[in-house]
């Protein structure tokens, strides 16, 4: 009995002995939940685009943020052939891990299935909405895409679409196949998914070559794992746990903060008002205390490397005098400054929303606003932060965070600031005009339009409470050679993994 | 006995129909689940198609009726978070946790009795003392507090155990024991006073002045009598291990159906929180059938 008892302890010894152990060049990584479905088409979700962006599913194109430029992957090359319309040469000798050819057809499939009203990807609602869009193959290497309207981003949305085989199907897969070096080879749902090296990648060998995922909810947990040796990244950890400067990595997240400003309301619709509120917030404050230390003032709603960022704009300053010399000013044209403002939060939006908002709150109130704040779930929050706005609603400041990694303002600026737009609280027809000369214009144009248009906001509309470019913090094991960077938030590229 | 088991089966299935209708209904007036699925950009197009495609244009009724089809044909519906059956979700998820209540609620049981008879032998005594002191420190402990702790001290101080998963059998440890503590004092201080009891009963002073040991007055003479509240107690705290240990799967990353019902439940995935509650009730149910069972086996008095 006791040789068997001590046989048995011997055995789950070397099991979990066993379940620490892993080759040198095979890495584990602890994401924050579990991934509920891992279809290429929803990659554009954080978890998911960890998972499978440039590691299972690979794109025409791909953006890097840290130079601002757009590289070619599966696609060698493009261009614009008439206006609305761009011809993509297609990389040849590729395979997906299923073994079959890379070809036009499945570029067309990919799109086709992207936006496809028989199930719901997330990709084409955040990138293909709004537009007409459709491919045709122009031989097996050649696929012509074209827009209406014309889209002269169209290069950088396709760094978004994510490349299946012809013959997936209209609905949500459970094993995902793509071009990229790594394939799924074990999903234990709950448990965890690896990812396998292929050796019939068509590109440059990673130095990986296994990945296995796991999945913590807390944050602490996950810290834990990292410093213990059980996990080697952990892609968010909280400020509260980044405790430890050698493995600890803070990183542009591209997450921007602000109060949404209802023009359409008074007293919110006075520019005086916009403007002490603006002046009544004490930014410093926040910084290095309830957001990161390492967090930006914003001046824009689109992080600063953004195509067109305006690094002339400067944050407004803490000026509590200005603030309420202003406010008295528009009371006494009968502005209704002591009129209630609503102040909606969502909650667990970002870390500390609830800690920053009431200390926001507090800091109008001391300039002699009248503001009052509700923390909201998601569902009742939406309801104040898309349009169709309540008929007969107060005054209302939506605190909102919006993330924007693809580097052109074009996914911030329509729906944020025009006048139309699902979140935006303004209604200013020469900026809508403005924002759709801009999308429409290309090269240095663009840059210049896209500057202007941010300048108008920031400074001549003020059309919002500007708050912070966010930061977020990673945990990585020292025996990688990684460095989170603002990609992070949206994908972890196992090829950007190197080891000392 | 087989009347009773069909007579409590048929009970039982009535009110899981009837808690069927209440959670299917209660949980559509929670809201619509669109804006939760859908990236916050997503035009008004995209939206509608949801609606759509997951049937949540029809009216409530036309909605229930459907549900009530479907399930006629053993259809529990698909999750609209992983687009799979809603009954293969919750069954994987079931499996961790029936596994998790059986581990702990055997320790639990077996720690709690003999502890709890053995201080309950010489009350007021070091034993009776001590034991009583650590069991409502367990009772009262917050799981979360506990769990947490006992990850810094063992296994990132002391790297005596894996911090969470479920690989192997060391990585059980830690939840087991978080989840141990609460029910452990709980029962404890329940058999002890139970014991207290029967032991001043004038049977055992009878046994006793026999010149009955006392390891078979405790055990044979006493506890047999004193197991009823104890198996009511047993039942309860399994049943809330049964429903899901939230925090121990939480923070674990035990992929247990509690955290799955909380998930569900705030992402407005009805089918799964439908499915999930099904599970549940005929565990629960099937748990006190054998409550009842283990009654009349204890009493003689108690027949069915």
């Amino acid at each position: 009995m006791k040789t068997t008892l001590i046989g048995a302890l011997l055995a789950s010894t070397i099991a979990a002995g066993a379940a620490y152990a892993q080759d040198k060049t095979d890495v584990t990584i602890v994401l924050s939940e579990e991934l509920e479905l891992i279809d290429p088409c929803m990659s554009s979700q954080s978890n998911i685009g960890r998972v499978l962006l440039g590691n299972i599913s690979e794109t025409l194109t791909v953006y890097e943020p840290a130079t601002a430029t757009l590289k070619p992957l599966l696609a060698e090359s493009w261009e614009e052939t008439q206006p609305g319309t761009w011809r993509f040469k297609l990389r040849q000798g590729v395979k997906f891990s299923d073994g079959t050819d890379f070809k036009a057809q499945d570029v067309i499939h990919s799109l086709e299935r992207t936006i496809s009203d028989k199930m719901t990807c997330e990709v084409g609602g955040k990138y293909f909405g709004g537009f007409k869009i459709n491919a045709t193959k122009v031989d097996d290497n050649t696929v012509d895409i074209t827009t209406d309207p014309a889209q002269p981003i169209l290069p950088l949305l396709m760094s978004s679409l994510t490349i299946v085989p012809e013959e997936t199907p209209l609905e949500m897969v459970q094993q995902p196949i793509g071009t990229g070096p790594y394939a799924m080879t074990e999903r234990n749902i709950g448990t965890n998914i690896v990812l396998t090296q292929r050796a019939d990648y068509w590109g440059d060998k990673p130095k990986v070559t296994k990945a296995t995922y796991v999945f913590r909810d807390d944050s602490a947990v996950r810290a834990a794992m990292v410093e213990v040796g059980e996990a080697d990244i952990a892609p968010v950890i909280s400020e509260l746990d980044a405790t430890n400067p050698d493995t600890d990595f803070s990183y542009p997240n591209s997450e921007t903060t602000y109060l949404r400003v209802d023009h359409a309301t008074a007293p919110l619709n006075d520019r005086r008002v916009r403007e002490a509120m603006n002046l009544a917030i004490d930014r410093d404050a926040f910084i290095g205390t309830l957001v990161g230390k390492d967090s930006a003032k914003a001046t824009a709603v689109v992080p600063p490397t953004t195509l067109g960022y305006n690094k002339d704009l400067t944050p407004y300053p803490f000026d509590l005098e200005r603030a309420k010399a202003l406010l008295a000013e528009a009371k006494a044209d009968g502005v209704p400054v002591d009129q209630e403002i609503l102040i909606v939060g969502r909650l667990g939006m970002f870390p500390n929303i609830s800690e920053i908002l009431e200390a926001m709150s507090q800091m109008l109130n001391d300039a002699g606003f009248n503001t009052k704040l509700e923390m909201k779930e998601v569902a009742d929050y939406n309801t104040y932060y898309n349009r169709p706005f309540a008929e007969g609603r107060g005054p209302q400041l939506v605190a909102a965070q919006h993330d924007n990694a693809k580097g052109d303002p074009v996914f911030s600026m329509y729906f944020k600031y025009g006048t139309e737009g699902l979140q935006s609280g303004l209604v200013y027809p020469e900026l809508d005009a403005k924002i759709s000369k801009a999308t429409e214009a290309s090269g240095d144009d663009r840059a210049a339009l896209w500057s202007d248009v941010m300048k108008d906001i920031h400074e001549n509309i003020i059309g919002d409470v500007e708050m912070f470019h966010m930061v977020g913090f990673s945990r990585v094991n020292p025996r990688l050679d990684f460095t989170p960077t603002i990609s992070t938030n949206s994908e972890l590229r196992l090829s950007e993994i190197g080891f000392k | 006995m087989k009347k009773f088991i069909g007579k409590r089966a048929i009970a039982s299935a009535i009110s899981l129909v009837g808690l069927v209708i209440l959670v299917f209904f209660l949980s559509r007036l929670t809201g619509d689940p669109t804006d939760l699925y859908l990236p916050i950009d997503a035009t008004q197009e995209m939206r509608d198609k949801f609606r759509e495609l997951h049937g949540l244009n029809d009216p409530l009724i036309v909605q229930f009726g459907r549900y009530v089809w479907d399930l006629l044909h053993f259809d529990f519906g698909e999750s609209i978070r992983q687009a799979r059956p809603a009954m293969d979700v919750v069954l994987e998820g079931f499996r961790w946790t029936l596994t998790l209540a059986v581990v702990t609620m055997t320790l639990v049981t077996v720690a709690a009795i003999v502890i709890g008879s053995l201080a309950a032998f010489k009350v007021g005594g070091v034993f009776d003392r001590i034991t009583s002191f650590f069991s409502l420190i367990g009772a009262s402990a917050p799981d979360f507090w506990i769990a947490i702790v006992g990850i810094v001290i063992f296994a990132v101080q002391l790297r005596w155990l894996p911090t969470s998963g479920t690989g192997t059998i060391w990585h059980w440890i830690l939840p087991i024991s978080v989840l141990f503590i609460r029910p452990f004092g709980l029962i404890l201080q329940v058999v002890r006073g139970s014991m207290i009891t029967a032991l001043s009963s004038a049977y055992v002073k009878t046994a006793k002045a026999k010149g009955v040991p006392p390891r078979p007055i405790i055990f044979v003479h006493g506890l047999r009598n004193a197991m009823l509240p104890v198996i009511t107690v047993i039942g309860d705290q399994a049943a809330g291990i049964l429903n899901g240990a939230v925090v121990v799967e939480t923070i674990f990353g035990f992929p247990g159906i509690g955290k799955l019902m909380i998930d569900a439940i705030l992402q407005r995935d009805f089918a799964v929180i439908l499915a999930a509650i099904m599970v549940s009730a005929v565990a629960i149910f099937i748990m006190n059938l054998l409550i009842d069972l283990a009654y009349a086996m204890l009493d003689p008095r108690i027949r069915y």
